[in-house]
């Protein structure tokens, strides 16, 4: 199998002299992080497998990888499993970024702290605040 | 919680919990009925039983196999494959049904004998099927009929046949989705990993969860074939039992409908490591999205782009023609499961109809999470509603169409409100770019039909209308329709053949005719 990287696709980007860290507001997160879900629920199917610890997985496996897209980092998808992971989160990059323009601005500390904020926003509505009595059935 | 009480169903308290109204400010942690329990007795509902979950959705839409229900004739009738799941080799599956005929003797002396004796006569009757499922149903289970051990006597006996048993007896479940886990479990148990398939691309799929209803599967088909995919397997619309034993060699599940198939996913995922990949078959954004990503996971991107242009190009100016017709009306969107999900956003993102509720007769909670999810603020979600609640809903949402089956859809009817069968279909495929124009033209047709306001007038005490003439969908649709869009030259209306069915056929046949790829020969 082919590792594939976001090198290949995406401009390089050149080092710079490390600046300090600047978040957005909290007030902006939450709007960009309910943002971000909308296209989640609308369009996505991967976040809604049917047990719990199944949901977690594939949040923190397809975020991450996302995340990892977003900032134009190396994904390493020789494992088919992760490939299919990686299929699903380079998809949803790259809605992110014809969606949102604001995202071209940001930089990975922020682009890190977003979908982070992100990560637990999905784990509260599809896994630890969800209504879905069949999440603990120990018979898949 | 914003649980919405039914009147009709004050009786019957425990229904409370069943339906919500998804509004602004409403999301999964507040909004979600329950779902996938046992109907309430009191409330007559729609359901099928387990047997029927596992015979008639999963079982029986494989085509080359003697389907063969132990138990009373009346069960294997009320599951006969009247549901439009074709197959390209004659309709086998679709033209007879089996049943080891169990009477009442039969279930005081044990009808194991009966059964060996039916599969044998079966067989001879159809010498050129070697393959047959044998169905357990409740009474038969109850006697303790061993379904294997007779099974296992006639492939002694007959060493070209093989037999597979699905044990999913009426009252194994809530509903016809108890079925559909037994049958994926009992089929990976049993059957999966029996058969080494001749591997003839570098790129091969299981297609899961897809039932060929009216042609969808072999519209996929034609898409994959394009695409150079080997589809080892299609679980189980137009599949061959064969095939099916080899889906342990595929490189990527593609899974459809999750409720009925993702259980054989999961476990191929664990048991060889085959990876699941949820895709939306319906719509041109979800399609093309979704044949994207089985592009990128085999690194042929291209081959989907190609795909995704030439029918976007083809079809776009159709369905846009459509949607321009159908801003406003308001749906009932109440199939049996994933269409729930399926459709609800896409529906209205590209036909331009709005969803005001969504029902699931035997869904999971999981399956209302993704259509509630989808659906817009106000809707109306129900979990396995009962016919009067299907009737003071429709009294209190007033829709200009519902898309359902025929059992509630024909009590629609009764109350003059058109329904569109988005089970067995009204006239499609519905998969495909294509495909989805045929939906909205269905859409069309029955919420612009003439018969609606003809159908209004009772001869007996009514006036009739002598001073208007002939009236057509055209008319009533373009009444209120802004002239420039009503009279836009580059939208057209469907322009495709009644049955797109045989080119499609015909298209495969001339690929292998010229010896090229085929995804599933």
């Amino acid at each position: 199998m082919t590792i594939v990287t976001q090198q290949s696709v995406l401009p390089q980007h050149t080092s710079a002299p490390a600046l300090p860290v600047v978040l957005e507001p909290d007030e902006v997160t939450a709007a960009r992080v309910e943002q971000l879900c909308e296209v989640i629920m609308k369009k996505c199917l991967w976040q809604f497998h049917s047990r719990s610890w199944d949901r977690l997985r594939q949040n923190e496996r397809i975020l991450g990888m996302t995340t990892s897209l977003l900032k134009d980092e190396q994904v390493d998808v020789s494992d088919p499993l992760d490939r299919c992971y990686w299929v699903d989160a380079r998809y949803l990059a790259e809605s992110y970024r014809e969606r949102f323009e604001w995202f071209h601005d940001m930089s990975a500390e922020q682009i890190d702290h977003l979908l982070s904020a992100l990560t637990e926003r999905l784990n509260v509505l599809t896994v630890t605040k969800s209504l879905n009595e069949e999440l603990t059935d120990q018979h898949y | 919680m914003p649980y919405h009480e039914f009147e009709c169903s004050k009786c019957i308290p425990e229904r409370l919990r069943h339906a919500v109204r998804k509004t602004e400010g409403e999301d999964l942690t507040s909004a979600l009925p329950l779902g996938y329990l046992n109907t309430v007795p009191g409330s007559i509902s729609e359901r099928g039983c387990a047997y029927c979950g596992a015979k008639h959705v999963i079982g029986t839409p494989m085509k080359d196999v003697i389907h063969l229900s132990h138990g009373p004739v009346g069960c294997t009738y009320d599951t006969w494959q009247t549901k439009r799941y074709i197959s390209d080799d004659g309709n086998f599956q679709l033209k007879y049904t089996f049943a080891s005929d169990v009477k009442e003797a039969h279930i005081i002396f044990g009808a194991e004998g009966l059964l060996k004796q039916n599969i044998l006569d079966a067989f001879a009757a159809f010498p050129h099927i070697k393959r047959l499922t044998v169905y357990q149903t409740c009474g038969t289970a109850l006697i303790g009929d061993d379904i294997e051990a007779v099974a296992q006597e006639v492939m002694d006996e007959l060493p070209d046949v093989d037999i597979f048993v699905c044990n999913s007896p009426g009252f194994a479940g809530p509903s016809q989705s108890g079925g559909h886990h037994k049958i994926n479990i009992a089929w990976i148990n049993q059957k999966v990993g029996t058969v080494e398939p001749e591997i003839t691309s570098d790129h091969v799929i299981n297609y899961v969860g897809e039932y060929n209803i009216q042609g969808d599967q072999e519209v996929m088909l034609d898409f994959f074939d394009r695409m150079g995919i080997q589809v080892l397997s299609t679980f189980t619309g137009n599949g061959r039992y064969d095939d099916l034993r080899a889906m342990h060699r595929a490189h990527l599940n593609v899974l459809e409908c999750a409720r009925s198939a993702e259980y054989i996913c999961n476990e191929l995922r664990v048991r060889y490591g085959i990876p699941r990949l949820d895709i939306d078959g319906f719509g041109f954004e979800p399609l093309g999205s979704s044949l994207r990503k089985i592009g990128m996971f085999f690194g042929i991107e291209d081959s989907a782009e190609k795909i995704i242009e030439e029918e976007t190009a083809r079809w776009k100016p159709e369905l846009e023609w459509y949607r321009e017709r159908l801003r406003g009306t308001r749906v009932c969107l109440w199939p049996g499961g994933s269409k729930l999900w399926h459709w609800a956003n896409v529906i209205q993102e590209e036909i331009g109809v709005d969803v005001v509720s969504v029902y699931t007769k035997f869904g999971h909670q999981g399956d209302m999470e993704k259509g509630i999810a989808r659906c817009g603020n106000g809707a109306l979600a129900i979990d396995d509603p009962n016919e009067l609640e299907g009737l003071e809903a429709l009294e209190m949402l007033r829709p200009h169409l519902i898309l359902t089956g025929k059992r509630p859809g024909e009590v629609a009817k009764k109350v003059r409100v058109p329904y569109l069968n988005v089970h067995g279909y009204h006239n499609g495929p519905y998969k495909g770019f294509e495909g989805w124009v045929r939906l909205a033209r269905d859409i069309y047709n029955a919420v612009h039909s003439p018969i609606h306001s003809l159908s209004a007038l009772d001869i007996s005490k009514d006036e009739i209308p002598t001073d208007r003439g002939f009236v057509t969908r055209r008319m009533l649709s373009d009444r209120d329709l802004d002239p420039q869009i009503a009279n836009r030259a580059d939208l057209r209306p469907y322009s495709g053949r009644f049955d797109i069915i045989p080119e499609i056929r015909a298209r495969r046949a001339e690929r292998v005719a010229n010896g090229e790829f085929v995804s599933a020969p």
